[in-house]
């Protein structure tokens, strides 16, 4: 039973995250106390810092996502999260723009991979892993050149108020739009 | 006078002067039209296209920074179709090249993203798999992302311009253009001054200064308006300082060097490896140890009492400010009685006119240039010369084997032929004479001529000649240093040579005071500290004859005294 009586049912959220740094959703767990607030009317079904990973097969109102596009295993993650969810809102620089991680696109795939596993200063008798259970490392994309996005809100990361407008805004049936003080690529 | 006309600018009414741009007028009244390759100090180009606003039977959107205002003009500087263009002008500028904002040096100062925020750019319409293109790290102060360039061209009109040195191009075409030097030199082997202009004034983080980078934005740094102390030219500066330590330095656009500084201004000081003298010093059997100031002025006071007063000889440097000359003058020359001299020429002894100005050297059709190679020792006033050449004036070098300004002088004569030289400033409209320490006297008589007729600009060895003319201080040796029992030389920053020492060191007692350890510091008797260019405050006369302001932009360290209230000091223990 919510405190607010007026909302009869609440709205779900999920969120979940591709290649990121976890800053995005450090920021939305930063909201403190707001947040607190805000499970009054938001469910939030699943996220990576909940035991429920990923959003429910009955689908959610709201789906967030965090973090470029970078292996077969984010594409999975961010078709799976654009089926489930009526609002797709890309979360963060790397959803919105790709990133950092956008650089690794100049380098040839197996010299980046090289680079990480076998090259490092720390590794000794490092090696390419190579099961086929492992995902597979692709150019790295902003969210909305593989799924349809609905709203956007860039930052490295977004403030905590930044994302506590945007769930705002959403609640009350806006597609948010980051302006202001709300906008920041940094 | 220009005429008045009036334009009427998002309704309102607006005056401009005509020959102004739509750009001025409206910024002249505070309305603002955004920009990114309209600099105020370079000419109008027009390459961005961000500035584009409505104008009334224009059949498309017009560039404000380069359309000229006419009689009952109107524009439109916000409206949606000017909103909407800007927009996808945007857009296309973020689809091309490296615009994460979340790793580059200048995000928060950038001009780039501070209109991104303005007109509230929350995604890219255009996937951006960015080509990158060279980052040119051959320069020794500051390296160059050309992935983070969008191409407007202030470096290369500042090059060209201000600096009149026409290093930067444009190479290639299309989505493949970039900045380039010369003939695709690198950039640290290209013909690049490193005057640093075309850093200050990019509107991106494609040029990053290196000692500077990351160390804080506008928000969280102070600027200090101050005066460059490293040549007569007296350039006005801004000193950056975060938390006590300086940062970087740039050229300030509203005096007359106009934004523009030199290697030796802008990058020198913060590469200076010798070691600070950071407190006073005394040779106590050979060796020089510390001592308090109360001790060493003590001691140093009861020298001077002890000794004839025409046996004691006072040098100073003129790179040094106002107060501290004049208190160096009337503490050794009036209070004790002693000669006293400069260590860089004034000038005084050619008698030749002062009062010429930076300005009058880009209205000039004809430049005399004797006796001094501005082009190495006032770096900024050599940049002016060449700018003059390239609008027409006519470049005569007078020198014995010619100088860096050689390749601009349309005549570069011996001295033996000054006469043909000054025929040819008596036939012109508006000429300047820039004279330096090296002038003969016989050339110095012969110039005194034209005195009604030019512009003299006198071309000091360092910073503040100009004071120690007016003082009347004396350059030269003056007196024999063997026959002197007690000598002060008042050093501040300057680089001493091996013979100095050498010959400083005859003196029967010899007090330092230096900034920097160097020979004739460890030569010395008593050593007393000195400041440096960003803790100095007070006042200099620029080679212009302008008296400017110098502020201290970092505190003064712990123990240290500033040069005049050493001498007042030291007057009062006498």
């Amino acid at each position: 039973m919510t405190k607010n009586g007026l909302f009869s049912a609440q709205v779900t959220l999920a969120t979940d995250w591709l290649a990121d740094c976890a800053g995005c959703h450090m920021s939305l767990l930063d909201m403190d106390e707001k947040l607190v607030q805000l499970l009054d009317l938001v469910k939030i079904t699943s996220s990576p810092i909940t035991d429920l990973k990923h959003p429910p097969e009955g689908g959610v109102v709201v789906g967030i996502l965090s973090g470029a596009v970078n292996n077969t295993t984010n594409l999975e993650v961010a078709k799976m999260m654009r089926d489930r969810c009526k609002v797709l809102v890309a979360m963060g620089d790397c959803a919105v723009l790709g990133g950092i991680a956008t650089l690794r696109n100049f380098f040839d795939m197996d010299e980046a991979l090289k680079r990480a596993y076998v090259d490092t200063e720390s590794t000794v008798d490092g090696f390419v892993p190579q099961s086929p259970e492992l995902s597979r490392p692709i150019p790295v994309l902003p969210v909305d050149q593989v799924v349809k996005v609905d709203a956007y809100l860039p930052g490295c990361p977004p403030s905590p108020e930044a994302i506590y407008h945007l769930i705002g805004e959403l609640l009350i049936g806006r597609l948010p739009v980051a302006g202001g003080e709300y906008l920041k690529y940094d | 006078m220009d005429k008045i006309i009036t334009i009427r600018i998002n309704g309102r009414p607006v005056r401009a002067r005509a020959g102004q741009t739509v750009m001025e007028a409206a910024r002249s009244v505070g309305i603002d039209i955004p920009s990114l390759c309209h600099h105020p100090a370079v000419t109008p180009l027009g390459a961005c296209r961000i500035c584009l606003v409505e104008i009334e039977r224009q059949r498309s959107l017009q560039p404000a920074c380069t359309f000229p205002v006419m009689e009952g003009l109107r524009i439109e500087t916000e409206s949606p179709p000017v909103v909407a263009e800007r927009k996808f002008i945007l857009q296309m500028l973020f689809s091309e090249g490296n615009h994460y904002c979340m790793f580059c040096e200048r995000s928060g100062d950038c001009e780039l993203q501070a209109l991104a925020y303005r007109y509230g750019l929350d995604h890219w319409t255009y996937a951006n798999p960015y080509q990158p293109k060279a980052v040119d790290g051959t320069r020794k102060y500051f390296f160059m992302d050309r992935s983070r360039c969008i191409l407007c061209r202030r470096c290369v009109r500042a090059c060209a311009e201000l600096a009149a040195n026409h290093t930067l191009g444009v190479k290639f075409r299309g989505a493949k253009s970039m900045i380039c030097a010369d003939i695709d030199d690198p950039f640290g082997e290209s013909t690049c001054v490193s005057c640093g202009t075309c850093l200050q004034i990019c509107p991106t983080g494609a040029l990053v200064d290196r000692l500077s980078a990351y160390t804080g934005n506008e928000t969280q740094v102070e600027r200090t308006k101050s005066v460059c102390l490293f040549c007569s030219v007296g350039c006005g500066t801004q000193i950056i300082t975060r938390a006590g330590q300086v940062l970087r330095v740039e050229g300030e656009w509203e005096e007359h060097n106009h934004g523009v500084l030199c290697e030796m201004g802008r990058f020198a000081p913060f590469y200076e490896q010798r070691r600070r003298v950071e407190t006073p010093l005394w040779r106590e059997n050979g060796v020089l140890g510390p001592v308090s100031w109360e001790e060493a002025l003590e001691r140093l006071a009861e020298k001077i009492r002890m000794t004839p007063p025409d046996r004691i000889g006072a040098w100073s440097t003129t790179r040094t400010l106002n107060l501290t000359l004049s208190e160096f003058a009337a503490v050794f020359q009036v209070r004790i009685g002693t000669r006293v001299h400069v260590l860089e020429s004034t000038l005084g002894k050619l008698e030749l006119p002062v009062g010429g100005a930076l300005s009058d050297l880009l209205v000039s059709d004809c430049i005399l240039v004797i006796g001094g190679d501005p082009l190495t020792d006032q770096p900024v006033l050599g940049y002016n010369i060449k700018r003059a050449c390239q609008r027409g004036a006519s470049l005569i070098l007078v020198s014995e084997n010619g100088n860096s300004l050689r390749p601009w002088a349309r005549h570069s004569l011996p001295p033996s032929e000054l006469e043909r030289a000054m025929k040819m400033i008596q036939a012109s409209a508006a000429p300047v004479i820039v004279y330096g320490a090296d002038t003969g006297q016989r050339e110095a008589e012969a110039l005194k001529a034209l005195k009604r007729k030019a512009q003299f600009i006198p071309l000091f060895p360092a910073s503040n000649g100009y004071h120690a003319k007016v003082l009347g201080l004396r350059f030269g040796p003056g007196r024999e240093v063997k026959d002197l029992d007690v000598v002060y030389l008042m050093l501040g920053d300057i680089q001493t040579p091996e013979e100095g020492a050498h010959e400083a060191r005859k003196a029967g007692f010899l007090v330092v005071q230096a900034s920097y350890y160097g020979p004739v510091v460890q030569a010395a008797d008593l050593v007393l500290p000195a400041l440096i260019w960003a803790e100095q405050e007070g006042s200099l006369y620029n080679l212009e004859g302008k008296k400017v302001a110098v502020r201290r932009a970092v505190p003064i360290p712990q123990g240290m005294v500033p040069e005049n209230e050493v001498f007042t000091q030291l007057a009062a223990l006498l």
